[in-house]
């Protein structure tokens, strides 16, 4: 294996940007070719990013180049078949979220690219910021106990890039997808839910629903726009909201342990515990609100910190990760994010789409 | 004559298709995205009762959707443009978007002639010294990406234009208006300076700012479209009577809101694009490059405009340019009562 990965990406959409900007900033690896079956839509980020050589067919890609990597920043529906030819290729592939439309497709690629001995990861990138890590490190210290309760929200903007372009365009690809619009975004509110609800199947129940009024005449206007998820496990259990109404839109994680609770914000960049009193009565209620007042500012000061180090990235979750994934494949250690959780999260996602289209639970 | 229109429920597309009724086409076919706001389109119908005017619903974005678009036509106006978004989807949206329908022409039709819409921001001035006046011979950008998104894509459409043009020789009309301004438009031009907070940035000084009133643009388009072509004819729109960045902004204020605006005359925005270029750079990229001083060199070091090819062929500034600013002032300041009613 080279020191230096070759890396690929196919498909150059708004997301690849990110990848570009990020595979560029890191020095175990270099970005040698770009490909979309577009060729203008290969050739116009190749341009902006200063990359060397774009194809408009994958195999050619493939074949010329030889990375040792491949990005899949395609819509997911091509995600099987170009991941599937990536490994066939000898590559090691990072696949944007979700994975694969399907549990069933999921399972076959896992499977394939463990037969093949290649590695895989998955776009799950705010597993990766910093106070996602620093939470896990609390976990790991047991200074939250055992895990009892977790909830996350992900709020999305529809009137943001990506969601215009969906609200712009009844055939937009992510209407084609099973579900629709919290497909395309789901990962990021379940993949923090399976790190801490070890069950293989835990009981779920799904809610969705549309909050926009208007109304298009076509496919946009099945898609729903809120979501309520409730999990529950053997020893834990999660509440899981997605909105697109809620301003302003937050991104965070509370989790509920048997000694703390942690609650990361993912906007913010913060992380604080909400401990027990050591006081009592009174005395005990007053001084929650300084204890929390301290955390918040030393947090501030820390990101501050970050900034000042240039280290306060949007992207540094999937900078962490990509880092995380090449070092794996560098050293031939685990992939970043188990296997085993992207079949849960893939499960969770089949199964929550299932009830929000009413369909029959397979026997 | 039966004409398509890109872009046709748009500031400008809806202010070329009323010009054009008003001219005496008969059959006009709005090209128009499912679920897209028509409310002019429909006004227009009502005042036009004689008119065909039929609304042709799809994407640019597909190849299917255009070629239906241009069957039967006999002139295509190209406005479609994406405004604003991420680098890679206002790409998608208007230079993927327009080689879709290039095909679709060169497949149904390939002898219709074709206007476009370009953009002063296609031409390369940073090299330029201040002062510079621009005609249509103006070099085109050299470093399109170096420029900002908008001026990117617009460069690339244009090229794609120009390619598909030599190779199978339709007439092709481009006209690159400068700020084209008006009611429902945007209220100040990213020439005048930028909104950061409360304050706004004035960074267009003593410049003159190429003002299009959006009636006269579209008087142009149509005056190009009319005048005999058989390869490429590229046209510069502005009007007469040109305001400097400084006393546009003054009136707006007068008129329309006050604002806190803080002047940074360009040796200092030189200054400024250095350090966050050199930032940029450092950080890799923690703060985005608004500036940097090839794009301000482009914007804002101070360039004077030639439209004297657009009146060589007829085109006359219907609209003066005080009456212009009057109605879009008009216009802002009435939804700045009704938002603060």
């Amino acid at each position: 294996m080279n020191q230096r990965l070759r890396v690929a990406i196919v498909g150059c959409g708004q997301i690849a940007d990110g990848h570009i900007s990020e595979i560029q900033k890191l020095k175990s690896a270099e970005l040698v070719a770009l490909c979309d079956r577009e060729p203008l839509m290969a050739e116009q980020a190749a341009l902006r990013h200063g990359v060397a050589q774009h194809y408009e067919h994958f195999e050619e890609l493939l074949e010329k180049e030889r990375p040792d990597v491949v990005h899949i920043t395609t819509p997911p529906h091509s995600h099987l078949p170009l991941a599937l030819q990536a490994i066939d290729s000898g590559c090691h592939v990072y696949v944007e979220k979700p994975l694969t439309p399907h549990y069933q497709e999921t399972t076959r690629l896992i499977r394939y690219v463990e037969e093949k001995r290649k590695k895989l990861t998955i776009g799950h990138i705010y597993y990766f910021d910093p106070p996602a890590l620093a939470l896990r490190e609390l976990v790991e210290q047991e200074i939250i106990g055992a895990p009892v309760h977790v909830e996350s929200f992900y709020g999305y903007n529809l009137s943001g890039p990506f969601g215009k372009a969906i609200l712009g365009d009844g055939k937009h690809w992510v209407h084609q997808l099973p579900g629709k619009l919290f497909h395309n975004n789901i990962d990021h509110l379940l993949n923090k839910v399976v790190e801490f609800i070890d069950d293989e199947r835990p009981m779920i129940v799904a809610h969705g629903e549309i909050r926009r009024t208007v109304r298009f005449g076509d496919a946009r206007d099945s898609m729903p726009d809120e979501l309520r998820i409730m999990i529950q496990g053997e020893s834990t259990s999660a509440y899981a909201t997605f909105s697109s109404h809620i301003k302003p839109m937050a991104h965070f994680l509370r989790l509920y342990g048997t000694r703390n609770i942690a609650h990361v914000d993912f906007v913010a960049r913060t992380l604080v515990l909400e401990q027990e009193p050591t006081l009592p009565s009174a005395l005990g209620r007053l001084l929650p609100a300084f204890n929390m007042a301290k955390q918040y500012r030393r947090q501030g000061w820390r990101n501050v910190g970050r900034f000042l180090r240039s280290d306060f990235h949007f992207f540094a979750g999937m900078n962490e990760l990509i880092s995380r994934f090449y070092h794996s494949i560098l050293h031939d250690t685990d992939p970043p994010i188990p296997y085993r959780d992207i079949l849960r999260l893939s499960w969770m996602m089949e199964e929550i789409f299932r009830q929000l289209n009413h369909l029959e639970e397979p026997s | 004559m039966k004409v398509l229109v890109t872009g046709s429920n748009g500031f400008l597309g809806s202010a070329l298709v009323k010009r054009l009724l008003e001219t005496g086409v008969k059959e006009i076919r709005c090209f128009v995205r499912e679920g897209s706001n028509r409310a002019r389109l429909d006004l227009l119908k009502e005042r036009f009762p004689s008119a065909q005017i039929e609304y042709y619903t799809g994407t640019l974005n597909s190849h299917e959707d255009p070629l239906g678009a241009v069957k039967g036509v006999d002139i295509v106006y190209h406005l479609a443009a994406s405004l604003g978004g991420a680098p890679a989807d206002m790409f998608l949206n208007t230079v993927v978007a327009s080689k879709n329908l290039l095909e679709a022409i060169v497949t149904e039709n390939p002898t219709i002639p074709l206007v476009h819409i370009s953009s002063f921001s296609v031409y390369g001035v940073a090299h330029l010294p201040k002062g510079y006046t621009i005609t249509e011979e103006t070099p085109l950008e050299n470093h399109p990406e170096r420029r900002d998104p908008y001026a990117f894509v617009k460069w690339y459409q244009e090229k794609l234009l120009l390619e598909y043009q030599q190779r199978h020789g339709f007439p092709l009309i481009i006209l690159r208006p400068g700020v084209i301004y008006g009611p429902h438009g945007s209220a100040l031009s990213g020439r005048v300076g930028l909104q950061l907070g409360s304050i706004f940035l004035h960074l267009g000084g003593s410049n003159i700012l190429p003002l299009s009133y959006v009636e006269n643009c579209a008087d142009a388009i149509i005056t190009a479209a009319e005048h005999p072509v058989s390869g490429v004819s590229i046209y510069n729109v502005h009007d007469d009577d040109l305001p400097s960045s400084r006393s546009y902004l003054r009136a707006y204020q007068r008129e329309v809101k006050r604002l806190h605006p803080l002047p940074i005359p360009y040796p200092l925005l030189q200054l400024i694009s250095k350090g966050v270029e050199w930032y940029h750079g450092y950080s890799k990229g923690q703060l985005p490059a608004i500036f940097t001083p090839y794009k301000s060199a482009n914007l804002w070091k101070g360039n004077r405009f030639d439209n004297s090819k657009i009146k060589s062929i007829g085109w006359r500034q219907r609209i003066p340019t005080a009456e212009g600013m009057r109605r879009t002032f008009d216009y802002f300041s009435a939804i700045e009562k009704e938002s603060s009613a």
